[in-house]
């Protein structure tokens, strides 16, 4: 007797509403998908900052100049202004030795862009501000292995981690919690 | 066989032939949901352009430094230093060494030749282009750096990019949420 041959049938499957539902789920991953939104510092080589200081004590001839000055070390800030280091040994105008701020976590690598004492610098920028409320310039500079992030991170402080200067770009007053929100990157200084 | 048999296998046929008969049925994509996608899309990606006119793509591996601060990043020519390379106009131009110094061959008196070269090479063409257009040349470069990139490769490229004749300087960071 012949074997029985069974008959295949087509089953398709219905893709329509699986398609829906995937093509509902790119734009809704699409939205949740975190992007990382760019922002820029404006900094000045030397030269053309001290141009712009030479216009700014002309409009401000009754005010000294501040001058500030951080030297970002391997183991703190040098805070100077007017050429004078803060906490320098007395009769000298800079202290190699000691750093004005020193580090906040000790023996920490380089790598760890937290070692340095950010909130005091912010601080002190915040009291030279309070003393000088018409200047917004600073020249940062830094030993040679120090890391990027670490430059930034002090550009922040001295700005004020809170300053939003992007509406003061476009022309809106400048917010109080903005102190030197305009650096300028010196190299080899000391 | 037997009638039931039969009877069954008949009935069988009559099933195959009334199946064969059916016209086929045309499937239709449901075309309102990918309209919606599509149209979600535009204004997504309208509105990203839109509020970036300048897109930033790091090279591999970059870490961009993350920061507070909020000002946009304005029109300027970009150059990507890394602790591997210097990465200009999607070419690697300047080799590093692996301590994350620039190769001494490529370095004099802090000046990066390579880099130089470039820098002159697109000034020229930018300067061209004002001239003709007469709008003003905008002498801006976008320092896209490393988070672990060290100073004095920041210096050397800051010190290259101003004697190309570059006056203003922007560092690309990554804004903090």
């Amino acid at each position: 007797m012949p074997r029985k041959k069974m008959e295949e049938e087509d089953i398709q499957a219905n893709l329509l509403p699986v398609m829906n539902i995937m093509f509902l789920l790119i734009p809704a991953l699409l939205m949740a998908m975190e992007f990382a939104s760019m922002a820029s510092i404006n900094v000045s080589p030397p030269k053309f900052a001290a141009a712009a200081q030479q216009k700014d004590e002309e409009q401000k001839k009754d005010e000294k100049p501040l001058n500030l000055k951080v030297f970002v070390m391997e183991d703190g800030f040098r805070v100077s202004a007017d050429g004078q280091q803060e906490g320098a040994e007395a009769g000298k105008s800079q202290d190699s030795k000691a750093p004005t701020i020193g580090l906040a976590k000790q023996g920490a690598p380089l790598n760890d862009y937290e070692r340095y004492d950010y909130a005091q610098l912010e601080a002190k920028a915040k009291g030279y501000k309070q003393l000088f409320p018409n200047e917004a310039v600073v020249t940062i500079s830094a030993e040679a292995n120090i890391p990027m992030q670490s430059i930034i991170m002090t550009m922040d402080a001295l700005a004020g981690r809170t300053c939003k200067i992007a509406k003061a770009l476009k022309g809106e007053q400048l917010p109080d919690d903005c102190y030197f929100w305009q650096p300028i990157v010196e190299g080899g200084a000391g | 066989m037997s009638p039931e048999q039969e009877a069954f296998l008949a009935k069988k046929k009559e099933k195959a032939a009334a199946r064969r008969a059916k016209p086929e049925e045309k499937g239709e994509l449901g075309m309102t949901s990918l309209m919606d996608i599509v149209s979600i899309l535009v204004v997504y990606l309208l509105k990203s352009y839109a509020s970036d006119p300048i897109v930033i793509n790091p090279t591999a591996g970059q870490k961009i430094p993350m920061s507070s601060a909020d000002a946009p990043v304005q029109d300027g020519v970009p150059i990507f230093v890394t602790t591997r390379g210097i990465t200009f106009d999607n070419k690697k131009i300047v080799t590093m060494t692996p301590d994350g110094d620039i190769d001494p061959s490529q370095v004099q008196n802090h000046l990066i030749g390579p880099l130089y070269d470039q820098l002159a090479e697109e000034v020229d063409k930018a300067k061209q282009l004002a001239e003709r257009t007469n709008k003003p040349w905008n002498a801006r470069v976008i320092l896209v750096g490393d988070q672990d990139l060290k100073f004095s490769v920041l210096v050397d490229v800051m010190y290259t990019t101003g004697r190309a004749e570059f006056a203003e300087y922007s560092f690309c960071v990554i804004r903090k949420s």
